[in-house]
């Protein structure tokens, strides 16, 4: 279900959000049940949103810190999506 | 037109947030395309993930004396003061962190909570907050605009509230709802499971519905501050309510499919592991079970970096790294690497299991709570059935 064309990109996972709450990042139960209907519906969304974005995103957060970004690979979370 | 509002670099290309709050995972052609440059997380080694929201504790004062109060908030518990809370949302957006969700105890006590989510926004983070009600009034609520959503808790409806929390706020959960909704505020329900409130789902969420709130966010009861007792082990949901719960929520999730987003938590997805058919795709889709270390933080009202909100058994103990950056913490707390490394090496049945990088091995304040480690998690069917393998003669 990505958007797979190679010379234009991917989206490669989608979270719906913010969901406000005490605990966790909630995870949509419509994607657990319907998502045949859900799941297309919200990466064609996201994509129709990518594709109409500015080529300059506005207000980009600003790149992680230093003493993150020396850290060395972490085996399991460090992985390329399909879960970024 | 839809705007790009964040944007960070990953090591598989970047996260990018658009205007209405959604999180889209691209990759490296497309974060081009989008005019981002990751470099060094495109070039070097993969570096740790950072998360994509914190938690932020900002009291500890709460009137409501709720029996499972998982903060063990007190009537005369203290505020964070708002210059640690800026620092705080400095570091945050500093680390690129997308959304910050402020708890409690009871925000709403806070003057100041106005002025946090205004913080909060000049520093492109995405405010949320959750609320009892207690001291909000029609004024309060004309100014939480600038919160992206505001969510309630509402633990049901004929007497299921009381039941769960000792206090019968039924009443100002639905006045809360209805005061948020008729000041223009996106408003949410925080919905927590007990085997005492789950013959009243379906009721309860039409009663959001009718509200005027926007989502509802199911919560499983964890064994965390006062709801670490005994009393937990009769709260939780029983496992016949576990093992039907697939389908009651496969009901709810059509009955009100495109008008009330129905959402679970992280702890939630485990419980569901009968239910699950294609782990990769919900993954795709944001379904995860504990993040606790990897896309999630959270900050105790002491500064120290938690996993999860529902992680406070060290609340008492000194830890090493209190006073250190909210940045180093993330790097080299024992304690977020012990959520790291239970994903990383599971025991079985996680070992095996299909759902594992999906599911990611349970709540583990559930697990710590009732077998005293981060070992798979004791309610998930899947792990009740593989026990029962074992004891089996």
């Amino acid at each position: 279900m990505t958007d797979a064309t190679p010379e234009h990109g991917s989206i490669l996972a989608v979270r719906r959000g913010p969901g406000a709450n005490c605990s966790s990042i909630g995870s949509a139960v419509e994607m657990l049940f319907l998502s045949a209907t859900a799941g297309v519906a919200l990466l064609a969304a996201a994509n129709a949103a990518l594709r109409t974005a500015p080529d300059e995103p506005a207000a980009p957060s600003e790149t992680p810190s230093d003493s993150a970004s020396a850290h060395p690979s972490e085996s399991s979370d460090a992985s390329p999506p399909p879960s970024p | 037109m839809t705007r790009i509002t964040a944007a960070r670099p990953e090591h598989f290309g970047a996260w990018v947030r658009i205007d209405d709050g959604t999180l889209v995972a691209v990759d490296r052609a497309l974060a081009t395309r989008l005019s981002l440059d990751g470099g060094p997380w495109w070039t070097d080694a993969p570096p740790r993930p950072l998360p994509l929201e914190v938690h932020v504790a900002v009291t500890s004062r709460c009137p409501a004396d709720c029996a499972g109060c998982y903060q063990s908030a007190t009537r005369d518990g203290e505020h964070v003061s708002l210059d640690a809370l800026t620092s705080t949302l400095d570091a945050l957006s500093a680390m690129g962190v997308f959304t910050v969700a402020f708890g409690g105890g009871e925000p709403m006590l806070r003057d100041d909570l106005p002025a946090l989510a205004a913080t909060a926004r000049a520093r492109n983070l995405v405010p949320v907050v959750t609320t009892s009600g207690l001291g909000l009034t029609r004024e309060k609520a004309l100014s939480l605009r600038d919160f992206a959503q505001v969510n309630v808790s509402h633990d049901g409806v004929a007497g299921g509230y009381e039941a769960v929390r000792g206090f019968d706020g039924e009443a100002l959960a639905d006045r809360t709802v209805r005061t948020l909704v008729e000041a223009g505020v996106p408003v949410g329900i925080n919905h927590v499971l007990t085997r005492q409130n789950l013959a009243h789902l379906a009721a309860m969420l039409d009663h959001a519905r009718a509200l005027g709130a926007v989502e509802v966010q199911l919560l499983r009861y964890k064994p965390a501050g006062r709801a670490a007792s005994l009393d937990y082990l009769a709260r939780r949901l029983t496992e016949a309510q576990v093992d039907g719960l697939g389908d009651t929520l496969r009901a709810l999730a059509q009955r009100h499919e495109g008008a009330l987003s129905i959402r679970v938590d992280c702890a939630m997805v485990p419980l569901l592991s009968n239910t699950i058919t294609d782990p990769a795709a919900l993954a795709r889709f944001g379904v995860f079970g504990c993040e606790a270390g990897r896309n999630l933080g959270a900050v105790r009202r002491d500064g120290t970096l938690a996993g999860c909100s529902f992680d406070v058994r060290h609340d008492a103990v000194e830890s090493p790294l209190r006073g250190a950056s909210i940045a180093a913490q993330w790097e080299a707390s024992p304690e977020l690497q012990r959520f790291r490394d239970a994903v990383a090496a599971p025991s079985e049945p996680c070992a095996q299991c299909s759902l594992r990088s999906m599911c990611r091995g349970g709540c583990r304040i559930v697990s710590a709570h009732l077998a005293g480690d981060f070992g798979p998690d004791p309610e998930c069917p899947r792990v009740r059935a593989f026990r029962a393998t074992k004891t089996d003669p």
